[in-house]
């Protein structure tokens, strides 16, 4: 090729790209949403001369416009993929994927934040739960099997359950560590896989006495595929998506699930949620400040008071064979205060703290 | 509005291009005004007032300087001229500074005006300056267009972020410029190795800098680390946007000077600033150095000549001691290399001198980078090894592994190695064919990736636009 072709090329294909770019960006709708990175997406600014002459409109255009540019996400998949095998960088926004796993560093360990938690597991021992059978279990991330053998940086796991079990002297202590692997977790989002967990529903029930074993029950795996978890997104690189299980029997079937928010009664599964911007929602509807899972079947009189984060959502339907009742806190969204106005804690209750070190790490949002 | 943003690639530039070409030739200055305006307007809407006010000083006093030049008083309309444009640099950049010192230095509390520094007043000033000097000294004819002036000292691929370009350099250009396919192919070339360098090594390494920034346990390495990438992150970030603008300028068919010449391959300090942001060390040198006599005075001039403009050179990059500290740094250096080292250097191997001077050039942007000296001799003592720091930790290993093949590639690319790996396989007809070939190709494939990196990186200042 001569020197004048490659000049027009050259020339060519840049104004293709600029004013191609351009039109398609006007021309092609704003979105609402971003399901990859789950966020609502910025919409276009409103217009003000006050905004315009102090600079703020053009800030806010040129955020409107990143998260409105057309094909971003497979843009974004581009950019995670120059840093990983172009520039051979390790991670691409704190996340990394091995043999297709992918995970988000949890780095480093934030000892004020695992105090802070561990003070308030105490607060609440001390105000609501005096003399009752209460234990603490934490779950570890991903990072714990995975980070350190492949040279990625991770939280001091020994230093965090450490500073726990020295600080929460009246509850009991669940090791859950050497119980799981690295295969209970989906490859591209947080959770644990509720069909791989039921070894630990057994253990946390035998921890706490009961005679029930959530393995002793058949369940009914029922498969929904694809599952795009949380860090699917944030990877950007379009990998292998999960097949999600949730687990059924008589008994789950004819729980009843009552949410104290809304005053509304519904099943322990929502198989429609699966297709929203969070499939994990599928277990007890997802993120919700106190629920409680009324089992029928169970003539005990036994309750539950698990305070959790979302893992807590998959694991609490395999406890319903050792409970009648199953009440699920999660105090990231209602305060310890509020408790008293909707639980009755005069009543025989066995209660879990199950948070994952995520939580603890970060513990400024438990309320 | 940054050249590095999808607003200016993608919605700026285009519209621009199309308005630009579409006109006959006696509007594109007119064009390219408005468009710099508005380019201007979008990140600091107050201020443009301020710049036009420069501007239309700027373009009375170059008539009066015209009309005095053969009176006893040409002199006073140039003194005016200078007066002015330093007042308004004075006031919207030194004030508060100079209020901190009087008030530090006189036990006083006069409030602080608390001015925000407009968005390349430093450049926009510098170069009006230079089209009064120049006019007055006869070595420019003076602009009697007024739209033509204001494009000059607007011209948005300079404007905020240099090169200082000379009116002289684009005198002929203003009136009477070229455009060809060949400019525009150079000029897109150009542009697109410059935003690649700003977007993805300056950024990255910018990401390397906040990590150093956020650590809780540093080590002697990691202070090494940071040291060498900010060394390259300024100067990929600043010849980065250099590029761009030198990109941009040709696209419109301007041919500004070179800002940047590989400045660390440099074997002694005094060829490091004849490669590193030349447009201001010439203006320093002509404007300031020369007139005060240069190096034709004596020893004892000479030294006070080199300290002034090494202070002012320090001054010009900001209102903080830090960067008075940084200039007079050089003017030591100079000094030093002048009377004692310069004999030595050119005697020893020149592994000698280039070690020497990215040594110091290291130490140069550790001062330029931090805020106060405590934190300097801080960071020194660090990567001395003199702090009880551990050589490394894991965190640090981590972070050498993640980052050290951009810090390779960083390295690699401050040095002349690629362009002259370029320029001998275009000495081969199949090596030039094939390279004909893959330009347009990389340079896509670039502007793609580029996007990924602004649509999905939040990291994307230009450190020199502070200045």
């Amino acid at each position: 090729m001569r020197n004048n072709i490659k000049n027009i090329a050259v020339s060519l294909s840049f104004i293709i790209v600029i004013f191609g770019f351009m039109a398609a960006n006007i021309m092609m709708p704003d979105k609402e949403f971003s399901y990859g990175e789950r966020r609502r997406l910025i919409s276009i600014p409103d217009f003000s001369s006050d905004k315009l002459l102090n600079g703020d409109l053009s800030d806010e255009y040129e955020k409107y416009i990143l998260d409105q540019f057309v094909f971003r996400d497979t843009f974004r998949g581009l950019k995670a993929f120059g840093k990983y095998y172009l520039f051979n960088q390790k991670d691409n926004n704190n996340i990394y994927i091995i043999n297709g796993i992918i995970e988000k560093m949890e780095y480093k360990l934030n000892e004020k934040s695992v105090l802070n938690a561990a003070e308030k597991l105490n607060e609440i021992y001390e105000k609501y739960l005096w003399g009752k059978n209460a234990g603490y279990a934490i779950i570890p991330d991903k990072g714990y099997y995975m980070a350190a053998q492949n040279g990625y940086l991770t939280i001091d796991y020994d230093r965090l359950t450490e500073i726990m079990n020295s600080n929460i002297p009246n509850m009991k202590y669940i090791d859950l560590f050497n119980s799981l692997s690295i295969d209970d977790y989906y490859k591209t989002d947080i959770h644990w896989r509720q069909e791989r967990i039921i070894k630990i529903a057994d253990l946390l029930l035998n921890e706490f006495g009961n005679d029930k074993k959530a393995s002793d029950n058949e369940y009914i795996e029922h498969k929904l595929y694809p599952f795009h978890g949380s860090y699917y997104g944030q990877a950007a690189l379009k990998p292998k998506p999960d097949v999600m299980y949730y687990l059924t029997n008589k008994t789950i079937e004819n729980a009843v699930v009552f949410d104290y928010q809304s005053n509304v009664s519904g099943k322990v599964y929502k198989a429609d949620l699966f297709g929203g911007i969070d499939p994990y929602d599928v277990f007890l509807s997802g993120a919700n400040a106190l629920i409680t899972v009324y089992n029928e079947d169970c003539k005990n009189n036994k309750e539950l008071l698990l305070f959790r984060d979302s893992f807590g959502s998959s694991i609490a339907p395999l406890f319903l064979e050792g409970y009648s009742k199953v009440t699920l806190i999660d105090l990231r969204y209602i305060s310890t205060d509020l408790l008293e106005n909707y639980i009755d804690f005069s009543q025989e209750q066995d209660v879990l703290f199950l948070y994952n070190v995520q939580i603890l790490n970060n513990s400024s949002m438990l309320k | 509005m940054l050249f590095s943003s999808i607003s200016f690639i993608y919605y700026f530039l285009p519209i621009v291009l199309m308005l630009y070409f579409l006109v006959p030739f006696k509007f594109k200055n007119f064009v390219l005004l408005i468009s710099s305006l508005f380019f201007y307007f979008y990140g600091e809407p107050i201020y443009s007032i301020l710049m036009l006010i420069s501007i239309l000083s700027g373009y009375l006093h170059g008539l009066w300087i015209y009309r005095s030049r053969k009176s006893r008083y040409a002199k006073i309309p140039l003194i005016c001229s200078v007066v002015f444009s330093i007042g308004i640099l004075l006031y919207f950049k030194y004030a508060d500074f100079l209020i901190e010192n009087i008030n530090w230095i006189f036990g006083i509390k006069i409030n602080s005006l608390k001015v925000v520094l407009p968005i390349g007043i430093s450049f926009y000033t510098f170069q009006i300056l230079s089209y009064t000097i120049d006019v007055y000294r006869g070595n420019a004819k003076v602009q009697t267009n007024f739209f033509n002036f204001a494009a000059y000292v607007t011209l948005f691929p300079q404007l905020i972020a240099g090169p200082i370009v000379r009116y002289t350099t684009v005198e002929q250009q203003l009136s009477n410029r070229k455009h060809s396919v060949e400019d525009f192919a150079c000029g897109v070339n150009r542009f697109i190795v410059g935003l690649s360098k700003k977007v993805l090594i300056a950024n990255t390494l910018g990401e390397l800098g906040n990590i150093f920034s956020n650590l809780v346990d540093s080590t002697i390495l990691f202070y090494w680390i940071g040291a060498v990438s900010f060394m390259l992150q300024i100067y990929y970030d600043f010849s980065g946007y250099s590029d761009m603008a030198i990109g941009l300028g040709r696209i419109f068919g301007f041919h500004f000077l070179e800002n940047f010449n590989y400045p660390y391959i440099s074997k002694s300090i005094s060829e490091f600033w004849r490669r590193w942001h030349i447009s201001l060390g010439s203006w320093f040198r002509d404007y300031v150095y020369i007139p005060m006599g240069g190096n034709r005075a004596g020893a004892l001039k000479w030294i006070r000549n080199v300290f002034t403009v090494w202070f002012l050179t320090g001054l010009w990059h900001g209102a903080n001691w830090n960067f008075i500290i940084w200039g007079l740094y050089f003017g030591i250096l100079l000094i030093i290399e002048k009377f004692l080292l310069n004999d030595l250097l050119r005697k020893l191997p020149p592994a000698a001198g280039h070690i020497y001077t990215l040594f110091f050039a290291a130490i140069s942007f550790i001062i330029f980078n931090t805020n106060n000296i405590t934190e300097c001799i801080v960071y020194i003592k660090g990567m001395l090894g003199i702090l009880d720091i551990p050589f490394s930790n894991a965190e640090t290993y981590y972070y050498l592994r993640s980052y050290g093949f951009t810090l390779i590639i960083a390295a690699v690319g401050s040095t002349p190695l690629v362009t002259e790996t370029v320029r001998k396989i275009k000495l081969n007809k199949n090596g030039e064919a094939f390279l004909n070939i893959s330009e347009p190709v990389v340079l896509v494939s670039l502007l793609l990736l580029i996007i990924g990196y602004l649509i999905d990186g939040s990291f994307n200042p230009f450190l020199y636009f502070r200045f």
